[in-house]
């Protein structure tokens, strides 16, 4: 079954998420920063990230990001690790930006709170073969 | 005319406009002058029969005449180039006019009786217009020749050299042959006219001085408002305040806060080394207490005054005078204004009441800059503050959303109906407090200026119909005809994705929610003329006409909102109508009570 690295600042979102994932079958480790957040995704090698946006700074998540990716660049044997942004930003904001590869190295993003079922379906499809 | 040192600046454009015009109005009075020459000639011999010399008197004439033509011929090419000629050549030009003008006057004088004749005063005319047209001492100079030409011609013809003509035929014909008539006429309009010159000099030179004073105030005032930056106000304001006194360097020194430390915020002319010679202390720089003490305080001999703290440095710099002005701001004095020259003595009372005008004028700018910086401080900190706020009740809110959710999906069939139906109402409750910071949150970004994105040109005919869609879903669950209507083409504004996204969301969510079931909802847009125009109309609940014109209020919803089951925060209206105005837009709208209401927002076009 597929592993899944949650980078989350919030103790209650780590678990809800571990929680659904794990419900799911998923393998699930955590990190409650980026450093960690880190370490652990290059020791660990996971399928999937689900990363949150803000973690200490506003955009402590995005530059994680820019890091996890630009690591897999130097290294061309490194597998490409799906991302899963999770933001707080208005859910209502109808025209919010979306996941772009020159802009925001990330696969997709859905908003806080979670919806378990719309989670999961988002976490297979990231996951693809390897679900 | 000018004192002090020469201005460092070239002439200003009123300065080459005035010279520009003085020069119009000597071709004019020309004009006149020769004809009149030509006139009086011709009167005097055939009404008056008067013994003058008229062939030459007309070759007077007509020679005023033709080199007016030639000197307006001139200065008509010279105003065709769209720069108009530099004021140094301007001067020379006056110079040139004048010079003519004077040979001629001095053969009229001659022409018709010399030391005798009537036409002396016109002499004193071209003396106070050389005073008035061209620089200081020009026109001691020209008085010199003046006087020196008519003793000449008064000795030439006592002498025999020059022929007399007698032009008036009731005074003795040798009159001016006698020395004490000619030499008390030669001498008391010495007299005359050397007086009226010393006078128009003093009138003309405190006159210039005025202007002067005058126009760099405006300047000044003028530079200082065309920036709110406290640096460029520092900057320009030091400039201005040397360029106005003609002085080379000038200086600004703020005091620090809590500190008796003066050190320089900006300064004009000096140098490097001069501005790093060392701090400025209150208690060391007497000179500076008593400025900031509220009064103008003139240095005039740098080597001789003790008032200085640095002499050696100042020396170095070559300045020789100091005058300084305080700057004084509502909550009193902050600072002092310097200017510098290089002579001793270069200040006076009146450098000192100008002085103080312009630090006057300088103290409102810097206030204005600092309360706009204050603003703008304040906005920051304003903006972080929401920031953080909406970050520290947002993650709360969503993490118990989120685990509560967890709990309903996950073990869903462990639940009685009543646990179930609980943790859905603390759920909803959880819901309305996550809109409510949203609401907040975008309330306060739409009240901080800078906490929103770049206007960017966006087109409504592409993004509404999205924005429609959006809402679909829920106005298919209540069974509303949701649809939009849009131009095939580009209708395009300057606004961000946000606020577009902000304004008409909350327009569709608000007639979804508020049109009961089976109702219609309706999003218009088209373009009239310069504007485009959004209409969205349902026909829901209504607004009772009573409480209209409450409608834009923070937290404010109406009666029968109120009463139904709907929830909301009644921010969402204040937010739109921001969001609208800030994109330079109008929103009205127009609602009954139980037959539905259709908002209006009108948004400015940009051109295709």
């Amino acid at each position: 079954m597929a592993k899944i690295l949650i980078i989350d600042d919030d103790p209650d979102m780590v678990l809800a998420n571990r929680m659904c994932l794990e419900g799911a079958g998923y393998q699930v480790i955590s990190a409650n920063n980026p450093t960690d957040g880190l370490t652990l995704a290059q020791a660990e090698k996971p399928d999937l990230i689900v990363l949150d946006v803000m973690m200490d700074t506003a955009t402590a998540g995005f530059q994680l990001a820019l890091q996890l990716r630009g690591s897999e660049k130097s290294d061309q044997d490194k597998p490409h690790i799906p991302i899963l942004m999770l933001t707080a930003i208005h859910s209502t904001t109808p025209l919010r930006f979306g996941p772009d590869d020159d802009y925001l190295p990330v696969d997709a993003f859905m908003d806080k709170p979670i919806d378990p079922e719309k989670f999961l379906t988002k976490v297979r499809e990231l996951l693809g073969s390897r679900a | 005319m000018t004192e002090g040192p020469p201005a460092p600046q070239s002439p200003t454009l009123t300065d080459t406009a005035d010279l520009a015009r003085a020069n119009g109005r000597l071709i004019l009075t020309r004009w006149a002058a020769g004809s009149l020459v030509l006139l009086a000639a011709f009167v005097s011999v055939t009404v008056l029969r008067l013994p003058l010399p008229t062939p030459e008197l007309y070759w007077v004439g007509a020679a005023i005449l033709a080199y007016n033509a030639l000197l307006s011929l001139l200065i008509q090419r010279a105003g065709a180039d769209p720069d108009g000629p530099p004021a140094r050549s301007l001067q020379r030009f006056i110079l040139l006019q004048v010079g003519l003008d004077w040979l001629a006057l001095t053969v009229f004088l001659q022409l018709t009786g010399g030391a005798t004749s009537p036409a002396i005063p016109l002499l004193g005319i071209h003396m106070l217009l050389v005073t008035i047209l061209l620089p200081s001492p020009a026109q001691y100079l020209y008085l010199a020749i003046g006087l020196g030409a008519l003793v000449t011609i008064a000795v030439l013809e006592y002498q025999g050299v020059l022929p007399h003509y007698n032009v008036i035929p009731g005074i003795p014909p040798d009159l001016y042959l006698d020395p004490v008539y000619v030499t008390a006429q030669v001498g008391l309009f010495s007299v005359a006219a050397a007086s009226s010159v010393i006078l128009a000099t003093d009138v003309v030179s405190r006159l210039r001085r005025r202007e002067r004073q005058v126009t760099a105030l405006l300047r000044t005032a003028e530079a200082l408002s065309a920036t709110l930056s406290l640096g460029e106000v520092l900057d320009r304001f030091a400039q201005n305040a040397a360029l106005a006194l003609h002085a080379p360097s000038a200086s600004i020194r703020l005091l620090e806060e809590g500190s008796e430390r003066l050190p320089m915020v900006a300064s004009y002319g000096l140098s490097r080394a001069y501005m790093e010679k060392g701090p400025v202390f209150l208690s060391k720089s007497p000179l500076d207490r008593e400025a900031l003490a509220g009064r103008v305080v003139i240095i005039r001999n740098v080597l001789t005054d003790n008032r200085i703290q640095y002499p050696v440095a100042m020396e170095l710099e070559r300045l020789m005078s100091v005058i300084v002005a305080p700057i004084t701001l509502r909550r009193g004095p902050v600072g002092v204004l310097r200017a510098y020259s290089r002579d001793a003595g270069a200040f006076d009372e009146q450098s000192a009441e100008f002085l103080l005008a312009i630090a006057r004028q300088g103290a409102a700018a810097i206030e204005n800059a600092m309360s706009f910086k204050a603003l703008q401080e304040e906005d920051q900190a304003r903006a972080q503050f929401v920031r953080t706020v909406t970050h520290e009740l947002r993650s709360p809110t969503s993490g118990a959303q989120s685990l509560l959710r967890v709990l309903l999906h996950q073990h869903a069939d462990q639940l009685t109906d009543q646990q179930h139906e609980i943790l859905h109402r603390v759920d909803a409750r959880l819901e309305v407090l996550a809109t409510l910071v949203d609401d907040l949150l975008a309330l306060a970004k739409s009240k901080t200026a800078g906490f929103q994105a770049d206007p960017e040109p966006l087109d409504l005919s592409a993004l509404l119909p999205q924005l429609v869609d959006r809402y679909r879903s829920d106005a298919t669950a209540k069974q509303i005809h949701l649809e939009s209507q849009v131009p095939q083409i580009p209708v395009r504004v300057l606004a961000t994705q946000e606020g577009i996204g902000l304004i008409f969301g909350n327009l569709l969510s608000n007639a979804v929610k508020y049109t009961p079931p089976g109702g219609r909802v309706t999003l218009t847009l088209v373009r009239e003329q310069d504007t485009a125009q959004v209409r969205v109309a349902d026909n829901g609940i209504g607004i009772p006409e009573s409480e209209h014109p409450r409608l834009w209020e923070e937290f404010w919803r109406a009666s029968n909102a109120r009463k139904s089951e709907i929830s909301g925060t009644g921010l969402g209206l204040s937010i739109v109508r921001r969001l609208v105005e800030g994109f330079g837009g109008l929103i009205t709208f127009r609602s009954a009570e139980g037959q539905g209401t259709t908002f209006t927002v009108a948004l400015p076009c940009l051109e295709d």
